[in-house]
């Protein structure tokens, strides 16, 4: 709830270029974050407002970053697509497509040879599933056990070339088997089948018996960017935004009567106070100080 | 102590003293590296520290980077620097961005070593591409020409905060050369006088510097006096050591064995004339082509001693 009332005040902004959303598919970040401990990293693609979030990354340091200021995680240098709080568990994304995957097996090799608890999740869009960087690192990942959760959020769009249209395997966890790592194609949308999968590949990678491939079918509400073109149909739009993982989780938490309609309130309230705190604590930083350009190059 | 051998004993002592340091790359193993430039250091350190990697260059330094930013200090072998065209997405876009994009919260100290310059191994494994390095920002990039150099200066890049490529050359690796017995580091940053000189200033780096130390042997024999300057720092560039040699013989002539074209030494002229105003100076290197393997047509493209002379004949007008 909380990213999707975050990105939605976003993008009723007009003053940070553009943003990449990921409405629709915050049951895929929310699932893969429940799981992770403290001492784990994850680092994903460009997408990253939702997993930050769900991460556990101030919300008022990530809407400073994504509107420039130098409160911001990353001290308003990186903005979107390069947030970074690695002491929150959030190694970083990175918004070269795939660019981050062979990143991410070597922040698997360093955990691994100095002997850390923690294990190391590279989130990453079916768009980067056609790059050489993940079946190098699959590669790699499998030759030395490394405990790497490789799990793709198959929102079935390439920037916006359909799924089909760009990738050939049939299902994408496919690609683990030639590798031998146990891989896995899940529902996206539903947040509880995530976790579970999640678990049992964390489980899994935590062991020391290397690393585990994950697909979420999920499905994007948005386009590629803010000021991106929407290529799909109103109708098949509206489809999609009928499977909302947050609507069908309520449903869910409803009917096992966890959650009640003074709670829901009470969430909504939360949330949106949460966001507009973050708005507020974004527009009363200060820009970075120009004579910062050329600080932190070295 | 052979070029090599410098490499060796370079990597063996910053190992010693960092167990952070690890070795990745094609063949590093207990093949021992391409040119046995890492000789002993498997049997040493083990398969841990010492890793070889399949033949797949964008991962081998996206798999550095990352274990750079996470803790480790890893030297990734890239047998030709050509083939490092492959790994220009982690360690452009990712290594040498890292501090700047993060704000400082993670930096990438990864050294990068790799070969580069023409033994008649063909187009595609015979190029020298620092120049195209040198405008990043965030990277630095030294190509030592000497065995004591090659030495002191990877023990500094081991010891770097940030990413580094280091520059070996082909030709090199069986050149020997004197090496201090005790510990040394040479700093970055700092050219060389390799040969003082009245008429003439040659500002080269690597391999290219015997070359023009050939030359200058020459051009004395003609009554020419060249000062040799070997950068051997590329970025960091010791500017002001040119400068000051320019500002006494009035002439600069550039050689490195890349291209001409946005080379290393046009490079060096232009920042030599912001400090001295309009100079005399020239450039040499490679002919705009390819380097073959043909026996004909790679010393045909390359340049040498005497190409060196000739171009300094023109430049002084004599």
């Amino acid at each position: 709830m909380l990213i999707r009332s975050f990105e939605e005040a976003l993008s009723r902004r007009k003053d940070h270029g553009f943003q990449l959303l990921s409405s629709g598919e915050e049951a895929v970040a929310v699932g893969l974050c429940s799981i992770l401990n403290e001492e784990d990293q994850l680092l994903t693609g460009g997408r990253s407002i939702g997993p930050s979030l769900a991460r556990g990354v101030e919300p008022a340091r990530v809407m400073a970053e994504l509107l420039g200021k130098a409160s911001g995680t990353n001290r308003g240098k990186g903005g979107r697509g390069h947030l970074a709080d690695p002491a929150a568990g959030f190694f970083g994304a990175h918004a070269v497509v795939g660019g981050n995957i062979s990143i991410a097996g070597g922040v698997a090799l360093a955990k691994q040879m100095l002997g850390s608890e923690g294990i190391v999740a590279i989130l990453f869009g079916d768009g980067a599933f056609g790059a050489g960087g993940l079946h190098e690192t699959l590669n790699i990942a499998a030759t030395w056990r490394l405990p790497l959760l490789f799990v793709c959020n198959n929102n079935q769009l390439s920037v916006s070339t359909p799924r089909n249209a760009a990738l050939a395997p049939k299902n994408l966890s496919d690609i683990g088997m030639a590798f031998g790592i146990p891989s896995q194609t899940v529902d996206g949308m539903d947040v509880d089948i995530v976790r579970k999968a999640m678990g049992d590949a964390v489980d899994h990678a935590r062991a020391g018996n290397g690393p585990v491939f994950l697909e979420c079918i999920s499905y994007r509400f948005s386009s590629h960017s803010t000021t991106a073109r929407e290529t799909r149909s109103r109708s098949e739009l509206t489809a999609i935004r009928a499977k909302c993982p947050i609507v069908l989780y309520t449903a869910v938490l409803k009917a096992a009567g966890i959650l009640n309609p003074d709670m829901e309130k009470e969430l909504s309230r939360d949330v949106a106070e949460a966001v507009e705190g973050a708005l507020a604590f974004a527009d009363a930083s200060e820009y970075p100080n120009a004579s910062e350009v050329l600080t932190d190059v070295w | 102590m052979f070029f090599r051998e410098a490499i060796m004993r370079a990597v063996r002592e910053e190992m010693r003293g960092n167990d952070r340091i690890v070795i990745l790359g094609q063949d590093v193993g207990a093949f021992g590296g391409s040119y046995r430039e890492f000789d002993g250091l498997f049997e040493e350190f083990g398969a841990g520290r010492v890793r070889d990697m399949p033949v797949a260059e964008a991962a081998m330094v996206g798999v550095g980077v990352g274990a750079a930013a996470a803790g480790l200090r890893p030297l990734v072998s890239i047998t030709y620097m050509d083939f490092m065209m492959l790994g220009f997405d982690p360690l452009i876009n990712y290594g040498a961005k890292l501090r700047y994009k993060t704000g400082g919260q993670l930096t990438a100290p990864l050294v990068v070593k790799t070969t580069a310059g023409a033994k008649g191994q063909g187009v595609a494994h015979s190029q020298c591409i620092e120049a195209w390095l040198m405008s990043v920002p965030g990277l630095k990039v030294v190509a030592p020409s000497t065995a004591a150099d090659a030495y002191g200066m990877l023990k500094a890049a081991l010891r770097e905060e940030g990413p580094v490529v280091f520059v070996d050359h082909k030709r090199l690796f069986p050149v020997a050369g004197e090496v201090p017995l005790a510990e040394e580091i040479v700093p970055f940053g700092l050219a060389k006088v390799c040969r003082s000189g009245t008429d003439l200033t040659i500002s080269t780096h690597s391999f290219m510097t015997r070359v023009a130390m050939e030359a200058a042997d020459l051009l004395q024999s003609e009554g020419v006096s060249a000062e040799v300057i070997d950068l051997r720092s590329l970025a960091p560039l010791d500017i002001d050591t040119i400068a000051g040699s320019v500002r006494r013989t009035n002439a600069l002539l550039t050689l490195e064995e890349g291209q001409v074209t946005c080379g290393v030494g046009i490079e060096v002229i232009a920042r030599v004339q912001e400090i001295l105003a309009p100079i005399s100076a020239a450039r040499v290197g490679a002919l705009p082509a390819p380097v073959s393997s043909n026996r004909v047509l790679e010393p045909a493209c390359l340049p040498d001693a005497q190409r060196v002379v000739q171009a300094a004949r023109k430049l002084l007008k004599r």
